[in-house]
């Protein structure tokens, strides 16, 4: 069967308990699924809910299959495949930091501005910038600014909302 | 309100859940439970003699009553002996919750003492699991791990319980007044469109098939008694997977024989040639399939099941039906009645004819010897000398368990308990012991093979403690005869470690155990054993000396498809078997 794979966004209504990332995750390791990214955090203090998303990808059978063994998890509330839904916005964040000791930071500035990034930190050896952008502007960041002196980077994996309704309430 | 010490939680809400015997075995982190237990009258505690087997025993007792089955074990080695058993119950679908002892909270994450992460390690194995951490959850934690065990499709689970927390006190007002922590409502009921939808395809099949498997046995006897209404009102054609053996008599007519690996020409080939297949309760297992690709590629398919993970897993299906199979079923019939929809029989005479044309190969038929005993021969003679006993059959894992599913009748579902998803050498004296404890004056027969019954033979002395009448039959070929027919078939006949050397003398290991052993090796002895076996109201243990080459037939050798059968051992493989086919189990 050669049937094309494709990139699908979950999001995920969990249970803020402890060992749910790890039933998750261990579903897609132990079922040979893989996991492009994934982010985390709760979303209600209330009811101790927790949103979880993950980008994956595959055919639509194993797409089904992940989604059918995901929502058989207990601590598993509901879970919606943004990536099928008509308008989403899908954001990553960034944080970066630069070595300014011996380059000009006019044109740091300039990429920054363009890109509607912002510099948290500069002291003139230093520097950290904040961005956040579709994965594919993040890259385009990254990329124009490989030229500088990147000390370190870090994303915090794609986060995911659709326009129109509350899609995730049950 | 009185408080109550966690451990003594642990009884009541065991109590609650209406729980009569449990399978254990002690050790420090449980101390305080097994305390409880000793001040009580309400529970029966099974002292088990490996913890593995206690989940077996579990296994063998919700099988055989559709209870859910109790489990109780120390922390550390008692809880990792039981991973076996539970990844059985989990591929099997059988309820079971295990309690398991931790060492105190704070000490969690230490290395302590008999301290093993067992939710970890546990979390791929269980439906779901809980460590509890806080005394106000215990009970809460205990009563929806039943209600996970038993509802939507069942399996195991785990509660994990440090010893400090059942030292602690704390209020319990019964399992009404305790608040679930768990929200899980699986969907029971279909649409009636769905209903309709699959009417419409009976209606207009030619060659259609039933393929019956163990979520029938799961939802109950209600399920069992409506599929064979459906059965006789559309005059259909079935046949069973392994663990669907008995989910309707197979004694019937309509009945073709199991199908899979070692099921019968007329099955496979029937699911092969169908144009409607109707799968209810099964999951499309690789035993099954055989190559996917050459899986029924005519038919419609339907597939009902509770499990949406089920569906189109390894089989793309028409028409997906999810909910409990007594709802669908009921619906089903309700619509045809209401409907006044009727089958003729005429419709599908020409199929009935084919079918009847594959049965006339007679495929299970094997060449019987006057000299040696061949397993056949003697499972035909124990079906027959037990059939109006109703017997309950355990297995262990190999040929002789092949044998057992093709050459046994199973006239009433919940009469079969074998390890079908797993296939754990082992499980069937265990689950033996537990079949016999829920029904004990049943007749309970474990079909083993002499490699398989040493992997939990320390239960012999379980049996002797309690007394259990539990009739073991050993089909003894000497040999791994399992992995020998692989490695004849596969591996050049080297056959590499399969050979069964220094094995025990099985007439004195049963008297050693206060049982009564029995030995033959004669065809013309076979008769009497059985006959004895029976009359003698102890465990007994039976060394049938077998034909140490004879092999199971039919068989779809791996990676081939359902019209590539071998029917004995003349049959030869159509050329090699395939890379592709010799990396498949
Ligand atoms: C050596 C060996 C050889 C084997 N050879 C064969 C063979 O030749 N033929 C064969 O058939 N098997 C064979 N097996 C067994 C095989 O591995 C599988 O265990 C078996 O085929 C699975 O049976 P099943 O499809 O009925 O599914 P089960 O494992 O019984 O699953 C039941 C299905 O029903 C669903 N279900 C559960 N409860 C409900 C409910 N209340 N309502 C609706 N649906 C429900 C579940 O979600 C699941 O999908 C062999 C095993 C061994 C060890
Ligand atoms: C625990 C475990 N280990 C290994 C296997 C692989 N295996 C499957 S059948 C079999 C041989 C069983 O021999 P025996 O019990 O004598 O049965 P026979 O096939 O001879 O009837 C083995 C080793 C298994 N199923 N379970
Ligand atoms: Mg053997």
């Amino acid at each position: 069967m050669t049937e094309s794979h494709s990139k699908h966004i979950l999001s995920i209504m969990v249970d803020n308990e402890p060992g749910v990332l790890a039933r998750v995750v261990g579903l897609f390791s132990g079922r040979g699924y893989n996991i492009e990214s994934l982010s985390v955090s709760e979303v209600d203090s209330d009811k101790f809910l927790s949103r979880v998303t993950i980008v994956t990808s595959g055919t639509k059978n194993i797409i089904d299959q992940i989604k059918a063994q995901l929502l058989k998890l207990i601590p598993v509330h509901n879970l919606i495949d943004i990536s099928e839904l008509k308008t989403f916005i899908g954001k990553e964040l960034i944080l970066i930091k630069l070595d300014v000791k011996k380059k000009s930071v006019s044109k740091i500035y300039k990429h920054v501005k363009d890109y509607g990034a912002k510099i948290l930190f500069d002291n003139r050896t230093e520097m950290i910038i904040e961005f956040s952008g579709t994965p594919s502007e993040i890259s385009s960041m990254i990329k124009k600014l490989r030229s500088f002196n990147i000390i370190e980077l870090t994303r915090s994996g794609l986060v995911s909302i659709a326009l129109g309704k509350d899609y995730i309430k049950k | 309100m009185k408080k109550l010490s966690g451990a003594r939680i642990v009884i009541e809400t065991l109590i609650q859940e209406k729980v009569k015997v449990i399978f254990g075995y002690p050790g420090g982190a449980v101390l305080p439970i097994y305390d409880e237990l000793f001040k009580q009258k309400k529970i029966r505690h099974i002292l088990v003699r490996h913890e593995q087997a206690a989940v077996h025993a579990a296994e063998g007792y919700a099988r055989s009553t559709g209870k859910v089955g109790v489990v109780l074990v120390t922390s550390g080695p008692g809880a990792t002996n039981t991973v076996t058993g539970l990844t059985d119950a989990m591929m099997d679908s059988i309820p079971v919750v295990c309690i398991s002892g931790q060492v105190p909270t704070h000490m969690i994450g230490n290395d302590a003492f008999q301290e093993a992460d067992i939710v970890g390690i546990t979390r791929p194995c269980t439906k779901h699991n809980y460590l509890v951490k806080d005394i106000s959850k215990l009970a809460s934690c205990i009563h929806s791990a039943f209600h996970i065990a038993r509802n939507g499709r069942p399996g195991p689970v785990l509660v994990d319980i440090p010893k400090d927390i059942q030292t602690f006190k704390s209020t319990y007002n019964g399992k009404k007044l305790t608040k679930s922590i768990s929200f899980y409502k699986p969907i029971l009921k279909p649409p009636i469109e769905q209903i309709s939808k699959f009417v419409d395809l009976l209606k207009s099949s030619k060659k259609p098939i039933f393929y019956i498997g163990g979520g029938v046995i799961n939802s109950g006897l209600g399920a069992s008694k409506s599929l064979n209404t459906l059965l006789k009102v559309t005059g259909f054609p079935c046949t069973q997977t392994l663990m669907g053996l008995g989910a309707t008599p197979t004694s019937d007519n309509q009945f073709v024989g199991m199908l899979g690996m070692h099921g019968t020409y007329e099955a496979n080939l029937s699911m092969n040639k169908s144009d409607l297949m109707i799968c209810v309760g099964a999951r499309f297992d690789d035993r099954i399939t055989g190559k996917v690709s050459g899986f029924s590629p005519h038919s419609k398919k339907v597939h009902m099941d509770i499990d949406a993970s089920s569906f189109n897993k390894s089989v793309n299906v028409d028409l997906l039906i999810q909910g409990d199979l007594s709802k669908i079923l009921d619906m089903t019939i309700k619509f045809i009645k209401d409907k006044k929809i009727t089958f003729k029989s005429k419709s599908i005479s020409d199929w009935w004819n084919q079918i009847n044309k594959w049965r006339s190969k007679d495929c299970l038929s094997y060449k019987n010897s006057k000299t040696v005993i061949k397993p056949q021969y003697a499972l035909q003679r124990l079906d027959t000398l037990t059939k109006k006993l109703n017997p309950f059959i355990t297995t262990e894992v190999g040929q002789h368990q092949m044998w057992a599913a093709q050459f046994l009748t199973f006239n009433k579902p919940k009469h079969w308990m074998t390890s079908g998803g797993l296939g754990t050498m082992g499980y069937g004296l265990p689950a033996a012991m537990g079949v016999q404890i829920a029904h004990p004056d049943g007749l309970v027969i474990d079909v083993a093979g002499e490699a398989s019954i040493l992997m939990n033979i320390q239960e012999m002395s379980t049996i002797k403690q309690y007394r259990l009448p539990v009739k073991i039959f050993i089909l003894n070929n000497h040999y791994m005869g399992m992995v020998r027919q692989w490695q004849e078939l596969l591996h050049g006949n080297r056959l590499s470690e399969s050979y069964m050397d220094s094995l025990p003398d099985f007439v004195k290991l049963a008297e050693s155990f206060g049982a009564t052993g029995l030995r033959v090796i004669k065809p013309g002895e076979v008769d009497d054993l059985i006959k004895e076996m029976i009359k003698i109201k102890g465990p007994v243990i039976c060394d049938i000396v077998v034909d140490p080459k004879e092999n199971c037939f039919p068989m779809i050798p791996s990676g081939s498809s359902h019209d590539q059968m071998l029917l004995g051992p003349n049959d030869k493989l159509e050329g090699e078997i395939s890379e592709e086919g010799m990396v498949l189990v």
